[in-house]
């Protein structure tokens, strides 16, 4: 809402719940859960990551084998998009921590349009393999028959990446929620951490994918 | 928007944007790593840009230098964690 002077900065807040005894702790026990969470996942992604690097050494031949029929360049596309949101999402951080509610959720709405891009582009890389044979978990012929290996990695990739596209799916639709709830008036004024609490989420989604990229797609490519 | 508004907001927004630059400038090196792959050992090379970019959104984006103490050591004991299971595993497999 500008103001005399021109001003479109809206209070910045929190509203204090009874359970805490100040903002700052309030504050700092809703980063703190959120990172808890962010360190479960990191261990589920950890885990699918240990098995493709364990793959990569066990069979090395096969694995090269099978990169070379990902599309390469489609992931580096959407690591470079999820690098945008990322930026994007900071955009919001900033924006929502001076008050400028507009130009906040021009920001949001941005961060998820960037993770709806990654989501298509990442379903056309799944109809190209689809296309080209690559699923070895549907009752149809699979390219690599006779490398049974690169079968393990194949599988492996569709768990990391259909893992990753379920929480940027997550992440998209709980923020189209927050900026709902972002346009409302006063909303600033009560809840501005929300803004920073799910932006860890976010940059965690693109910290993973910057992780997923190389492991699978270009590592001795 | 005021003036000092917006010279404000271009003062907050200059760590994402430098970051920004940053991951894409590392993300063009590993792209152009793994599309030509110029020597045997590249992928050395790519794991330690691909560190590089895990600890730029940690440290800056995620803004992990600013939290508190106590998540600070919660964050890196996270990461410590995976790291030993990733060392203790790797070193299994590697020098069999």
């Amino acid at each position: 809402m500008a103001d005399a002077a021109g001003s479109v900065a809206e209070p910045v807040g929190l509203e204090l719940a009874e359970q805490f005894s100040s903002k700052d702790q309030q504050r700092e026990a809703a980063t703190l859960g959120m990172w808890a969470w962010l360190l479960t996942e990191l261990l589920l992604f950890a885990g699918l990551f240990l098995c493709a690097l364990v793959l990569r050494i066990l069979y090395p031949a096969s694995v090269t084998l099978a990169t070379t029929h990902l599309k390469f360049w489609i992931g580096a596309t959407n690591t470079a998009v999820l690098i945008c949101s990322s930026f994007t999402m900071s955009g919001a951080i900033v924006t929502s921590r001076l008050g400028f509610r507009r130009l906040m959720l021009g920001c949001m709405l941005a961060t998820a349009g960037l993770g709806s891009i990654f989501l298509l582009l990442k379903g056309f890389e799944y109809y190209q393999d689809y296309n080209e044979h690559m699923m070895p978990f549907l009752n149809m012929p699979y390219l690599l028959e006779k490398d049974t290996s690169s079968r393990l990695f194949v599988d492996v990739y569709y768990v990391t990446t259909g893992l990753h596209g379920l929480h940027l799916i997550t992440g998209v639709s709980i923020l189209l929620w927050l900026t709902w709830q972002a346009s409302q008036p006063r909303f600033l004024e009560f809840h501005q951490n929300r803004i920073e609490v799910y932006g860890l989420y976010w940059h965690f989604i693109d910290l993973i994918w910057i992780i997923v990229f190389p492991v699978l797609y270009v590592l001795n490519r | 928007m005021t003036g000092n508004e917006r010279r404000l907001l271009l003062r907050r927004m200059r760590t994402p944007a430098i970051t920004f630059v940053v991951l894409l400038l590392l993300l063009c090196s590993n792209v152009v790593l793994g599309a030509t792959l110029p020597f045997r050992g590249a992928y050395i090379v790519e794991a330690v840009i691909t560190a590089c970019m895990v600890l730029t959104v940690l440290l800056v984006s995620m803004e992990i230098v600013h939290e508190p103490p106590l998540i600070r050591l919660f964050s890196a004991v996270g990461f410590f964690w995976v790291t030993i299971m990733f060392g203790m595993t790797l070193v299994d497999y590697l020098s069999r």
